[in-house]
């Protein structure tokens, strides 16, 4: 895990000094991943695509810009959620993105940890969420990001971004029941 | 050990359950690379550009030096050229210092960033004052008719300059040596952290 980071942060480093194989080698090592975040937001698998292209586009012109190369999958994701939000918003879609009120957080009882090992019941259940809520969860499960992070990641309150994980749990909990019984 | 490797199985599982199609990722990347390349090349030309368009401008202003009669006139055509020219060298010079700095920032505190900052900030202001002074000066020294005065002043222009080609230069030969011994320090500390991981695993 650390030498993953440190590997990341090299290869951002090497981007920096206008480096284009480590460009590349970037965007192999994180497409995946943003394709997968992404799909969970918006729709249509051609918008993906192009929202895809503009994040990697604003990666290259503004790396330079970003001061801690360790921060670099937090900030990657800010800007791809930013792209998706506007692209959203363009086509009147981004309507909710609701506003949670800032419950008081208690760790939830679900046993998420029994949960990791039926990865495509989680995928489908993803599905049946609010969009809000798929989001928190996807950066939760994809990358395990603090509720700091998440909120960085979103541009919400970390006492927002706590409870809306703490929703999105519980929802996802009630989505797994509701598969098990069918 | 096992809950990381846990969760990044998951994610990878997770990741599996829509994987973008080979076709697309392959052409999307082709997209992504060609768009970054031209812009590279862009930037590349760009600056091309602006350093051929000065370099012309020098070699105008010192050409002109031979269409006239007057001696003041040809003298500080000479000059305009050296300045125009002395001075794109600074600001090239500026920009590989800066690039160096960028790297070495990374690796320095809150406080002496700032310093870093401000300081290069006073020297921009600084040099662009120096900059305007000194062609206002140029400019005046067109109306001399004493010729060996104007020849004075001109060249007394000229040292201004002199300062931020020394300056920056040495800047850059220091930062080097920054990040060079920033490596060494780095070198030396890995083997450190590589042990204490290892006595944290074997606990």
């Amino acid at each position: 895990m650390e030498q993953d980071k440190l590997s990341n942060a090299i290869l951002v480093l090497s981007c920096q000094r206008r480096d284009e194989s480590a460009f590349r080698e970037l965007v192999n090592r994180w497409e995946p991943r943003l394709y997968y975040y992404l799909r969970r937001i918006v729709e249509n698998e051609n918008d993906v695509w192009d929202v895809l292209q503009e994040t990697w586009l604003a990666v290259f012109q503004n790396i330079r810009k970003l001061q801690d190369p360790l921060k670099f999958p937090t900030w990657l994701y800010q800007i791809s959620h930013n792209k998706a939000v506007s692209l959203l918003r363009k086509e009147n879609r981004y309507t909710q993105m609701t506003v949670e009120k800032e419950a008081d957080y208690c760790e939830s009882n679900t046993t998420i940890s029994a949960v990791k090992e039926q990865a495509e019941l989680v995928h489908k259940a993803l599905e049946k969420l609010k969009l809000a809520h798929r989001e928190v969860l996807t950066l939760h499960f994809l990358e395990g990001f603090s509720v700091r992070e998440m909120a960085r990641v979103i541009g919400i309150s970390e006492g927002t971004a706590k409870s809306r994980l703490y929703y999105a749990k519980n929802e996802l909990q009630k989505a797994l029941k509701g598969a098990n019984h069918v | 050990m096992s809950e990381p490797n846990g969760k990044k199985e998951f994610a990878n599982n997770l990741l599996a359950q829509d994987p973008p199609s080979a076709d697309k990722q392959l052409q999307h990347k082709e997209v992504i690379l060609k768009k970054i390349e031209r812009s590279m090349r862009l930037q590349k030309a760009v600056i091309i550009a602006i350093y051929t368009a000065l370099f012309l401008v020098a070699f105008g202003a010192f050409n002109l030096r031979k269409c006239t009669d007057n001696v003041v006139h040809s003298f500080c055509w000479g000059i305009v050229s050296l300045h125009i020219v002395l001075w794109s060298l600074v600001y090239f010079l500026r920009g590989i210092c800066m690039n160096m700095e960028e790297l070495i920032e990374k690796r320095l505190g809150n406080d002496e960033r700032r310093r870093n900052k401000n300081q290069n900030l006073f020297l921009t202001i600084w040099a662009i004052f120096v900059f305007v002074l000194s062609t206002w000066f140029l400019y005046r020294s067109f109306f001399l008719t004493d010729s060996l005065k104007a020849a004075q002043k001109a060249v007394s222009i000229l040292w201004a300059v002199i300062f931020f080609l020394l300056f920056y230069p040495f800047r850059t030969a220091s930062l080097i040596g920054m990040l060079w011994f920033e490596y060494k320090k780095m070198e030396l500390n890995i083997p450190k952290s590589e042990e204490q991981n290892l006595k944290s695993q074997t606990e």
